[in-house]
């Protein structure tokens, strides 16, 4: 409890701070939106191109792009910390992190604020209600759409911390780790309904994408409680295997002794 | 000659330090199977499910069509908006542009060879995984494609560098330019026919697609379709046109910028 009040803090700081540069606090978050739109105008031609697949239509669409945007929104804004950890590995700045007495993890994501990422909130919380006000959402899909943004925010918490583990196993880890991330993001923000039989198992579980977006639009559509179960469990997992190797990567890092407090 | 000599010379040391730490070929070809790779599975089950032809096209133009995009964009000829903007913010500026060779100029040769070693490696490794998987459309035979393909892939690529090179040196003036970056690259991605294939598009967005710089910059996704053939003349010309419109700009911007700029020492 003590732990997430300091990062609580930590982020309300954070934020005070960068809304001093207000003119490019408040163009980095229209800009996102934005920038969000694209997928919207891409696959909302692709459906008119195509047609229904598999009963996605262009209104699930928006949702799977709300979904997305809202967890990606929630873990970056407040814990965008987590994206600096290959800088801070290959500087040597990770030192301070260690020698902080707060929870390292903890320390690290709510270092830094990301800006932008208000914008991918605003365009999440837009998507979803203009979904949920077009296929006239009763009180229980309300209830599961407010139940799945932070289970599918744990997802994409526990696929960033995975990810951005590999910063202790390569000499350069910026690029590789925004490969890792790529991959498991753009998946998630393709068309739900083409992913059938292998390709839905594969990023199901193994690179678990579809949790983030396509699985939560689809129970929620559908009211489907097992697939509830599916999502929660898999996050579930995938956050205790994303603690685990973190700190399997912490156990490899070692310091690169510069004379600086940390960067 | 003279001129391009020490860019020549530059793109050659770019490579060699890209084929002497290969990381970043590891990752672009993660992310190329990321993207282009998944995506190419989803089009062929939706190909399947509309009997193998959609507006027209087989899954095999509209497959050529989208790798085509995912491998020009391994150039990362767009990073070139973010490396002026962080050469302007941290100050950088003033060193290079007392170098004697043209900051502009220095800044689109690095940005080319960059990214030169894994876009000829990814491309041709991922053109033979095509070519065996799902096989070659006959428009890639004939006579017209190679030459204009290659004609194409040199005017798109001093367009995509022309039209980011506005977009950083507008850092200049604005302190934050990531925002003007992601529409105008969003607006690439959309028109270019990156996760839509060109024959998907309704006729309005075709317009805007083949009279935009955006659109422009990407007609190498056009060459494998039929129409090619009676069209590349007109699409040639249109991108030599915004090559000259966005150079012209940029070169304006630039030499705007040069008086912006006050050197206050170390």
């Amino acid at each position: 409890m003590k732990e997430l009040r300091f990062a609580i803090y930590s982020i309300k700081k954070n934020l005070e701070s960068s809304a001093e540069l207000r003119t490019s606090f408040v163009t980095n978050v229209i800009g996102m939106a934005i920038n969000n739109t694209a997928f919207i105008i891409i696959w909302i031609f692709f459906v008119k191109s195509v047609g229904v697949v598999n009963g996605w239509t262009a209104l699930d669409i928006i949702a799977l792009l709300g979904f997305n945007a809202l967890a990606y929104g929630i873990v970056f804004s407040g814990g965008a910390g987590i994206l600096w950890l290959p800088d801070y590995v290959a500087s040597g700045g990770f030192d301070r992190y260690l020698l902080s007495p707060k929870n390292v993890l903890l320390r690290l994501c709510t270092s830094r604020f990301g800006v932008s990422s208000l914008g991918d909130v605003a365009f999440g919380v837009i998507c979803l209600a203009t979904y949920g006000i077009l296929i006239r959402a009763n009180l229980l899909q309300i209830a599961l759409v407010i139940l799945l943004i932070p289970i599918a925010s744990l997802m994409l918490f526990a696929a960033s911390v995975a990810a951005q583990s590999a910063s202790f196993l390569f000499t350069d880890p910026g690029s590789v780790t925004r490969g890792l991330l790529e991959l498991f993001i753009t998946p998630g923000l393709f068309h739900g309904g083409a992913f059938q039989g292998a390709t839905r198992f594969v990023f199901t579980f193994l690179v678990p994408s579809l949790v983030v977006g396509a699985l939560p639009v689809e129970i929620v559509r559908d009211v489907s409680f097992p697939k509830l179960v599916l999502v929660a469990g898999v996050s579930a997992i995938w956050f205790l295997l994303s603690l685990s190797l973190f700190r399997l990567g912490i156990r490899k890092y070692e310091s690169s002794n510069l004379m600086t407090f940390g960067s | 000659m003279k001129a391009i000599r020490p860019g020549i010379k530059l793109i050659r040391t770019l490579v060699r330090d890209r084929i002497y730490y290969p990381g970043r070929l590891v990752v672009d070809t993660a992310t190329m199977v990321a993207r282009c790779g998944v995506l190419l599975l989803l089009y062929s089950y939706v190909f399947r499910l509309n009997g193998g032809t959609i507006s027209n096209t087989t899954f095999t133009i509209a497959a050529w069509s989208m790798f085509f995009y995912f491998s020009f964009s391994i150039l990362r000829l767009r990073d070139l908006s973010q490396a002026i903007m962080r050469d302007v913010q941290s100050g950088n500026v003033e060193v290079l542009l007392n170098k004697p060779m043209s900051y502009l100029a220095y800044r689109m040769w690095w940005q080319l060879g960059a990214g030169l070693y894994q876009f000829g490696l990814i491309s041709v490794l991922g053109a033979l995984v095509l070519a065996f998987s799902i096989g070659l459309p006959a428009t890639m035979s004939a006579a017209v494609f190679l030459p204009t393909m290659i004609a194409v892939v040199g005017l798109g690529i001093l367009l995509s560098l022309s039209l980011y090179a506005v977009v950083g040196l507008l850092a200049f003036w604005v302190e934050d330019i990531t925002p003007i970056y992601w529409i105008v690259d969003k607006a690439v991605m959309l028109l270019g026919g990156s996760y839509l294939p060109v024959a998907l598009f309704p006729a309005f967005m075709y317009k805007i697609a083949l009279w935009s710089p955006f659109g422009a910059s990407q007609f190498i996704t056009h060459t494998v379709y039929p129409t090619w053939a009676g069209e590349w003349p007109l699409k040639l010309g249109i991108q030599a046109m915004w090559v000259v419109l966005c150079a012209g700009l940029a070169t304006l911007l630039f030499l705007s910028a040069k008086q912006k700029v006050s050197v206050n020492g170390g």
